[in-house]
């Protein structure tokens, strides 16, 4: 059976959606005519919440939306930002389409695994620090590489930019 | 009164009811459309593009099973176009599919091979790319997932979501790393999952209650009905020397569409048994001797002319209406007593198929019998066969304690299948075929009354129970048009009952016919 | 028109942009009646500055009138096209001016909602948007009484999650129903049943920025900015990016010269260098030689005539130092990570292209493999539900009419590999 490779862990799943989160969930529904409308907003919930969304988090929201957990994980393997396995503390996206291909993203690329000591994409530093991953297009193809720190969009960074940027983020 | 549409389809010009899609329309005009995604039960995506024909005056191939006609349309299926386009939608479908065929189960009844053989490359140009290759799933309890072999037409996910409303498939991921996917901790076992094998054009989702064990070349397909229930799903009865391998439904859009249920699906090891009586047996000096069928049917004959007094039959729920109104006749001077025996079980319904369950009556003819006559509680014709001069038993299983019962009878005769501790009395026991080892008819809880036809030979000197009653009834001297095939015994029931009356085995065909008047019973 | 508040902080507020002259075209248009506001977008010449050119005000009057069902306006702030970022400048910068084109294609369409899809990484815009969202309401611009009005207007914000493909209009719809971001057959076409199975318009975001500068000037006015063809009118915001001094956003009027724009604009190549290629409307239109850009004119029809497409007006500059089948190898993996996975020619096609691409590249490529692309580009391209089939062929098609010598040069050795095969 498919299953997570990480984070699969013992422990029962404490749920995302009460209290507070729960509160801002519910202050959505009006804007929709559907619950299941609500599902990409409440899968941000439970990332911004967890910082990845597991099996039960999926279980979870199918519940509270009225969804079949197979149907919310189709929709979570569909898009490319929600994790389904927990990453380091700053997950860094690097955008390396074309234009910014053009403009050195691929030495940034290499300068940010070298600096964070990630060693290679998708992994997570061994401090639990830094996850990098190679992205497509970031839509700031004019302020090449731009890259982005969790919610933070950094543009114009070059490789000699690295290391000061990376201290920022502890 | 519904607008009608002209078109051509590959220059056979057909007449559509509007709104009808090209594919189905093409149908009509004696021309398939290659297609995989699309089904007639469910609705259509698009998606795997194989249908895409050339419409005069359109600017794109559009594809058939979404598009519906316009008056005076003119498409060309196998045009240039068209079969360039089929050509490209196979290469790129072949170009991660493994050569499994020499494995796959699907292999003969596959629609990927059948479509390349027709108008597929010669050669394939992926060379030595390596392909995806992702490992088997378990998805249910007979289900396996090969995603190597999947080509995402999503007809699984679509039965699954829309027809059987328990969405528990998925597609994974994007681009070329998509599969279908199940949800951990949840399994494909709702009682309708296995059609998701059937609608799977390929061998990617395959049963394994089939695995490995026939070729599908290999396999006899005969027209039939499940004799599970009272639904009566139409099916078609797979076998393989002899054997019953496999069943499958069959189209019947009366009465359930394209589907039948897992428990329907997977009860045939019962047709293969080899533990059936196959002579006649005449209880003599206390023991049962072996005769043949000319002894065995002048004993029934000279006991059932000098009878009379109190008879109970009691008859199994898969006895054909053939059978049971034969039966009755021969049995004209008693006072008779008739009960059919029903197994009863959960219902199960196909929730985007209305009307269409797997039904709690465990028995296929349980409304045709009860509509024969054969409608007393089966209880007290149980209590009255103690006391009746004659007690037939049409293949029926007994418990001890009703077998006990049969002690004060006068005499029993029994039409049965596989040897029962109840015969220890029977005075006749006479082998009888099942129905996958005859042609017969049963009426449905919707009064449709439909064939099932021979699938496999009667083992030894087996013959129909109808073909017993006639047999007997001959040698009492009542016959005067002896039927000798089970049409003609079907047709000869009509004299005696009105519902069956002028029909023949040529109205029933193979989708059945409404008894007429309408004889649905009401919810059972 | 649409740049001329970028980088001026102070217009992000909504005082500040009433200040600016903004609101005053909501005020006027929820004054008029909308098929009214819906001529004047028609007799502008305003078309969908998202990439497709389909003429705006036709496309409002699609909508149904009268019909009593709820009606729909998307606003497509996906913005994921290749070599381009102007939709995100517009949003960081005039928050107010999308929305004030939102509330009047909303109100000329019937629509009381509107759903604003910002692509999950703009993580700047969407919080300018919020607060400007949350003003708008506070001040009276929006909701049940726009600007008094007795017309409902709402804004949703709706957050996407990483997919190139939701940036078209029918898996836009899908997004936002909480479903896979996978397009839709048409027929039906939004206009009839769209999101929710609604009444829909979809518009870009620089496409709804245009509206109240129509509203404001006329459609006169709007039509005059026009310096070739009179199909093509207003201004066009090009995002310029690659080897060029200057990359950046630059708004041109319709119908300025290419070479304007790339030499005096943005400043030329870079020191040394000459120009190689452009793509000039984001990643998926042909390639262009140097010699086809030297006399081509941005607008429509004149992207057209030099054989490519105008499309989201994202240019991507490609001087002499760059390797073109790299180039194209990197865009056929963009478009094999985005395929939705519908459609069997893109599904496979993509992938499939890309590895091509990539055995050329690590010089083991073979002659046949020319051909191969070739037909396999013509497999992918008007058979599938939406164009991203067609988007990756484009570069390819183009790339290996207009550069065979690149090819040519990884598959007989000349050049040394690019990559490494695995």
């Amino acid at each position: 059976m498919s299953g997570t490779p990480h984070g699969h862990t013992d422990t029962p799943h404490a749920p995302v959606f009460t209290g507070n989160i729960r509160t801002r969930l519910d202050a959505l529904f009006p804007s929709y005519p559907t619950r299941q409308a609500c599902l990409l907003p409440a899968l941000w919930m439970v990332q911004e919440e967890r910082g990845w969304i597991s099996e039960p988090a999926m279980a979870e929201v199918a519940e509270v939306l009225g969804l079949t957990p197979a149907y919310v994980k189709g929709v979570v393997t569909f898009y490319t930002m929600y994790h389904t396995h927990p990453v380091g503390r700053h997950f860094i996206q690097v955008c390396t389409t074309s234009p910014c291909n053009l403009c050195g993203a691929e030495a940034v690329l290499k300068a940010l695994l070298r600096g964070t000591g990630c060693g290679e994409l998708g992994a997570t530093s061994a401090d639990g620090r830094f996850t990098v991953t190679e992205v497509e297009c970031l839509g700031a193809c004019g302020f090449a590489t731009p890259i982005m720190i969790n919610d933070d969009f950094i543009e114009g960074v070059t490789p000699e930019r690295v290391p000061g940027i990376l201290q920022g983020y502890k | 009164m519904t607008d009608r549409v002209s078109v051509t389809i590959d220059g056979a010009q057909v007449s559509v009811p509007k709104g009808t899609s090209i594919i189905e329309a093409a149908k009509q005009a004696g021309v398939l459309i290659p297609h995989y995604c699309y089904h007639p039960s469910l609705h259509s995506p698009a998606v795997c593009r194989m249908c895409l024909v050339e419409v005069e005056k359109a600017p794109k191939l559009m594809p058939a099973c979404v598009t519906t006609v316009t008056e005076g349309q003119v498409v060309h299926v196998n045009s240039a176009p068209a079969r360039q386009a089929r050509e490209g939608v196979l290469e790129f479908l072949l170009a991660n599919h493994p050569l499994d065929c020499p494995i796959c189960d699907q292999a003969g009844e596959c629609e990927l091979q059948d479509y390349t053989f027709q108008e597929g490359r010669a050669a394939g140009r992926h060379d030595d790319y390596p392909k995806r290759y992702n490992p088997v799933e378990e998805f249910g309890p007979d289900v396996l997932y090969v995603p190597n072999r999947c080509i995402l037409c999503t007809r699984c996910v679509r039965f699954m979501e829309d027809v059987a409303e328990d969405g528990v498939l998925n597609v994974s991921e994007r681009g070329d790393r998509a599969t279908i996917g199940i949800f951990p901790e949840r399994e494909l076992d709702h009682p309708w999952a296995g059609n998701v094998v059937d609608l799977c054009p390929v061998g990617s989702l395959i049963s394994k209650d089939f695995l490995h064990k026939a070729r599908a070349w290999d396999l006899d397909r005969t027209a039939s009905v499940c004799p599970g229930c009272t639904q009566g799903c139409n099916i078609t009865v797979d076998t393989r020397d002899n054997t019953v391998v496999r069943l499958r439904p069959r189209a019947n859009l009366d009465v359930n569409r394209h589907f039948m249920c897992d428990e329907g699906r997977m009860d045939y090891r019962w047709m293969n048994r080899g533990d059936r009586i196959e002579a006649p047996l005449v209880l003599e000096g206390g023991r049962h001797h072996a005769v043949d069928w000319d002894t065995a049917l002048e004993r029934f004959g000279q006991a059932t002319r000098g009878g009379s007094g109190a008879a109970v039959v009691l008859a199994s729920g898969r006895a054909s209406l053939e059978s049971l109104g034969w039966i009755r006749r021969l049995l004209a001077r008693y006072r008779v007593t008739a009960a059919v025996q029903v197994p009863m079980g959960n219902e199960a319904p196909l929730a985007g198929v209305p009307g269409l369950a797997l039904r709690a009556e465990r028995a296929p003819n349980a409304h045709g019998a009860r509509v024969l006559g054969y409608d007393a509680p089966w209880a007290s014709a149980v209590a009255a066969a103690g006391k009746a001069a004659l007690v037939v038993l049409v293949d029926v299983t007994l418990t001890a304690a009703e077998a006990a019962g049969l002690a004060g009878a006068g005499s029993v005769v029994v039409l049965g299948t596989v040897e029962a501790e109840a015969w220890a009395r029977a005075g006749l026991v006479l082998p009888v075929s099942t129905m996958a080892e005859e042609h017969g008819t049963w009426m449905n809880r919707d009064g449709r009354i439909q064939r099932f036809q021979q699938a496999r030979a009667a083992p030894g000197m087996a013959r129909p129970a109808w073909w017993v009653a006639v047999g007997a009834l001959e040698v009492a001297g009542d016959m005067a048009d002896r039927p000798t095939t089970a049409a003609e015994a079907f047709a000869g029931l009509g004299a005696h009952w009105p519902v069956l009356a002028g029909l023949t085995y040529e109205d029933l065909g193979l989708s059945g016919r409404l008894a007429s008047p309408p004889m649905a019973e009401a919810a059972r | 028109m649409l740049s001329r508040h970028f980088g001026d902080a102070g217009a992000r507020t909504f005082d500040g942009w009433v200040q600016r002259g903004g609101y005053a075209a909501l005020r006027k248009a929820l004054a008029m009646k909308p098929e009214a506001i819906i001529e004047e977008v028609k007799a502008s010449g305003l078309r969908g500055r998202g990439g497709a050119g389909f003429p705006t005000g036709l496309k409002w009057s699609f909508m149904p009138r009268g019909d009593g069902k709820p009606h729909y306006l998307v606003c497509n702030a996906d913005e994921s096209e290749p070599g381009t970022f102007k939709d995100r400048e517009i949003m960081r910068w005039t928050p107010h001016q999308l929305l004030e084109g939102c509330a009047i294609a909303a109100y000329a369409i019937g629509a009381e909602r509107c759903y604003i899809y910002i692509r999950g990484e703009f993580t700047e815009p969407l919080r300018v948007m919020q607060a400007a969202v949350a003003e708008a309401y506070a001040q009276g611009a929006l909701g049940a009484s726009a600007l008094g009005s007795g017309t409902r207007i709402d804004v949703v914000l709706h957050r996407g999650a990483g997919a190139y493909i939701c940036g078209e209009e029918t898996a836009m719809m899908n997004s936002i129903e909480g479903r896979r971001g996978n397009p839709r057959i048409k027929p039906p076409f939004p206009a009839q049943a769209g999101l929710f199975a609604m009444p829909t318009t979809i518009n870009n975001v620089e496409t709804l920025a245009s509206v109240p500068h129509i509203l404001n000037r006329g459609a006169d006015w709007y039509k005059g900015l026009s310096l070739s063809n009179p199909k093509s009118t207003g201004t066009k915001l090009i995002s310029v990016c690659g080897h060029v001094q200057r990359p950046g956003n630059y708004e041109v009027t319709m119908g300025t010269p290419m070479k304007e724009l790339l030499f005096d604009m943005c400043g030329g190549m870079k020191p040394g260098r000459t120009l190689k290629a452009v793509i000039p409307g984001g990643s998926s239109v042909p390639i262009m030689t140097a010699a086809e850009a030297d006399d081509c004119l941005l607008d429509y029809e004149g992207v057209v005539a030099r054989g490519s497409m105008l499309g989201s007006a994202g240019m991507i500059v490609m001087d002499d130092s760059t390797d073109l089948v790299y180039q194209i190898w990197r865009l056929a993996r963009f478009y094999a990570h985005e395929s939705c996975a519908q459609c069997t020619q893109c599904r496979e096609g993509t992938a499939w292209t890309t590895k091509i691409l990539e055995r050329i590249l690590a010089g083991r490529g073979k002659a046949s493999d020319i051909d191969l692309l070739l037909s396999l580009s013509e497999s992918m391209t008007g058979k599938t539900i939406c164009v991203l089939s067609d988007s990756c062929a484009a570069p390819i098609v183009s790339g290996i009419q207009k550069f065979r010598s690149e090819f040519d040069a990884y598959l007989s050795g000349a050049r040394q590999p690019a990559l490494a095969m695995a």
